[in-house]
């Protein structure tokens, strides 16, 4: 079962020979000064110690041995022997310093992955090698790449301020500067990297109800907690007035995003009835694509659809779904997008 | 356009047959949009190899690389399987109680089944085990030599079980019994479909539904009795219609295929033993073919009154390719196969 073998990366990271191939195969006669010391040192390797017996294995049991060990009040309370990382970071100077964040004993640890995601497994076997083949673009032998030249300004004169400043945008207001698109290499095949939830609901002003149970569905559909945004300003056609709570969003990532949009794809989106796909007219120009659904299409989600009668009728809202790729335009995003199987209709952008 | 292209378009142009007129047009074309305010190149910065005119001339082939993409996800390694669960319980510890009454109201059949579950496992989630994420004895998340929840199969026998138990009328029966064969046929749960199929078992390779966790290639017979992608010489077309037709002259009409791409994937450079003189008054010294990538949507290949010679198919994974062709094709060929 070659496929029960450790990733590749990792196996060959493991079974690589360090030393270069001509010294593969030393000659039988070779000594060194240090071969009889280590075998005075260890004579015997750990790995040659059989395990315990199948007996010992069979009876051992954690909790019996934690009681009888704890009996008669004998041991340390535990605050006396098991570490407990500070409540609040006192600096780079303080003796007491928390562990990392990657450590089951940090306050700030997440535990997971939790699975290897489906769509992950398909982008990595079949997806990705496809869009290198279809985005490739040929140079032909001997060809260098024309120099780029400096898309922003410099600071003119010798005034002592313009001295290590950063360089200035360019004139004018209408000249966005886009994302530049490099060659296209296997290191930079366009990938998910981020999912975003938005939900809107201006009735939230005059009931906060409508916000709670938004932030439940967002929660429910996307695995992730919710932030609640305030109105930046007022708008009257919108009936949004500055400071109030009206909105909020879920922003997922890797495991979460991977399936999250499975789920959207093949779940939810078939179950809609004339659904046209995506607009074509998406896009941000940098390669995120974003497509709305009515609160019709958020119940069919399964995980809202299990106990659909636990939330308010009428309060399930229509969310915005934006999926950030790392792609530099719209036209690789929306390919990669339409290998994961998301359609688009009408005219396409870009 | 600005300088510097035009002056690259004269220099691919004065390069005379050593560039070919794709790559003639890929210089003059603009490469992005940065390319649009490129600085002016002096002539030395592209350097096109000059030409030698010579009389020796190579065959050039199209080969189409027909594949089928995995169909389910890998088995797991042991190791992966471990971490997965040993994350899984370190989440029981870490997150905050399930809300059993956004789920379950009180006093209903289903919030009694769930009391009776939870019971019996601990825990809401019913695929770890019976842990409990929660109390004293939470620090005890390892399992023991020779435990099986982190076994996927035990896991998915586990769901199904759970699933398929839902409790007789009265409340109180034991769940043994309910796993009698009293169970009527409309709470059977649909069992997962083997990952193993009998193509696997019987390793038929005519079949496109042996290994599925793999991507299989589509190999041919040639009448040498060599085994090769299928391929063919092409005259006045693009390689992706070459593809096109040599899947159709090969295999037949009955597959729905995709040619990925305009661009070949990889070559095989094959030399005669002595040069042949050609039509044209060329001397042919060997043959190159440049491989399409294809992939199988539906259907089977079928050789019946093919028009390339070709005797026999397989579908294999890159392993066994390995130890069907020869070794110069294999050092040719191996880089564009996917390890999966």
């Amino acid at each position: 079962m070659a496929l029960r073998e450790l990733p590749f990366r990792t196996a060959s990271t493991l079974l690589r020979d360090a030393r270069p191939a001509i010294c593969a195969a030393p000659p039988a006669s070779c000594r060194y000064a240090s071969t009889e010391a280590v075998k005075q040192v260890e004579d015997n390797s750990s790995f040659s110690i059989p395990p315990p017996s199948e007996q010992l294995a069979k009876t051992f049991d954690p909790i019996a041995r934690s009681r009888l060990r704890r009996r008669g009040g004998k041991q340390l309370p535990p605050s006396r022997y098991q570490f407990r990382p500070p409540k609040y970071y006192r600096g780079p100077l303080h003796p007491h310093q928390p562990p990392p964040v990657s450590d089951p004993a940090s306050r700030l640890f997440v535990p997971g992955p939790f699975s290897l995601p489906r769509l992950e497994q398909t982008y990595q076997s079949t997806i990705a090698s496809d869009l290198l083949t279809l985005t490739y673009q040929h140079y032909p032998p001997g060809y260098r790449a024309p120099k780029v030249t400096q898309r922003l300004r410099e600071w003119q004169g010798d005034h002592p301020y313009f001295k290590n400043r950063p360089l200035r945008p360019p004139r004018g207001k209408g000249d966005v500067l886009r994302l530049l698109t490099p060659p296209r290499t296997f290191r930079n095949i366009p990938k998910i990297t981020k999912v975003t939830l938005h939900s809107m609901v201006p009735l939230a002003q005059s009931n906060s109800a409508y916000l709670h149970i938004a932030g439940m569905a967002l929660q429910a559909i996307s695995n992730v907690r919710i932030t609640p945004h305030k109105a930046r300003h007022s708008v009257v056609q919108w009936e949004v007035r500055e400071g109030r709570f009206v909105s909020a969003t879920s922003t997922m990532e890797r495991e979460d995003a991977q399936h999250f949009l499975s789920k959207l794809i093949d779940v939810v989106l078939p179950r809609i009835k004339e659904w046209k796909g995506v607009p074509g007219s998406t896009g941000d120009g940098s390669g995120n694509m974003s497509f709305g659904m009515t609160p019709d299409q958020v119940a069919l989600f399964p995980e809202i659809e299990v106990n659909y009668d636990a939330y308010p009728p009428k309060m399930i809202p229509g969310c915005y779904i934006t999926i950030h790729t790392d792609a530099t335009n719209d036209k690789d995003a929306r390919l990669l997008l339409q290998a994961i199987g998301l359609p688009f209709y009408g005219k396409l952008k870009g | 356009m600005n300088t510097g292209q035009q002056t690259t378009r004269r220099l691919a142009a004065g390069a005379g047959r050593s560039v070919c007129r794709s790559c003639k047009d890929t210089l003059s074309r603009k490469y992005a949009s940065a390319a649009a305010a490129a600085v002016q190149t002096d002539d030395s910065s592209q350097h096109i190899p000059p030409v030698s005119q010579t009389q020796d001339s190579f065959r050039i082939n199209t080969g189409v690389v027909l594949s089928r993409p995995p169909q389910i996800t890998r088995d797991l390694h042991p190791l992966e399987s471990a971490f997965f669960l040993y994350q899984r319980r370190l989440n029981e510890r870490t997150a905050l109680p399930f809300t059993r009454y956004f789920y379950y109201k009180k006093r209903t059949t289903a919030d009694l089944e769930w009391k009776r579950k939870i019971k019996e496992r601990l825990t809401p989630a019913r695929d770890i085990g019976r842990y409990k994420g929660y109390g004293d004895e939470a620090w005890n998340d390892e399992l023991l030599v020779g435990a099986k929840e982190s076994d996927i199969h035990h896991q998915v026998e586990k769901l199904i079980e759970d699933a398929e138990d839902t409790g007789s009328p009265d409340g109180d029966v034991a769940p043994a019994s309910n796993a009698s064969g009293t169970k009527k046929e409309a709470d059977k749960i649909e069992r997962p479909m083997p990952r193993i199929t009998e193509a696997d078992l019987k390793n038929d390779v005519k079949s496109l539904s042996r290994q599925l966790q793999r991507t299989l290639y589509l190999l041919v017979k040639d009448k040498e009795g060599r085994w090769i992608f299928p391929q063919d010489t092409f005259g006045k077309e693009t390689l992706h219609n070459a593809a096109g037709r040599i899947l159709v002259d090969s295999c037949g009409v009955n597959m729905n295929t995709w040619v990925v791409g305009n661009a070949p994937i990889g070559h095989y450079q094959r030399d005669y033993l002595d040069a042949l003189k050609t039509a044209s008054g060329f001397n042919e010294v060997g043959a190159k073919t440049f491989f399409m990538k294809a992939r199988i949507m539906a259907g089977q290949a079928n050789l019946k009154d093919n028009k390339l010679g070709l005797t026999d198919f397989k579908w294999l994974v890159k392993d066994e390719i390995k130890n069907e062709v020869d070794r110069h094709y294999w050092h040719s060929v191996k880089n564009m196969l996917a390890e999966r």
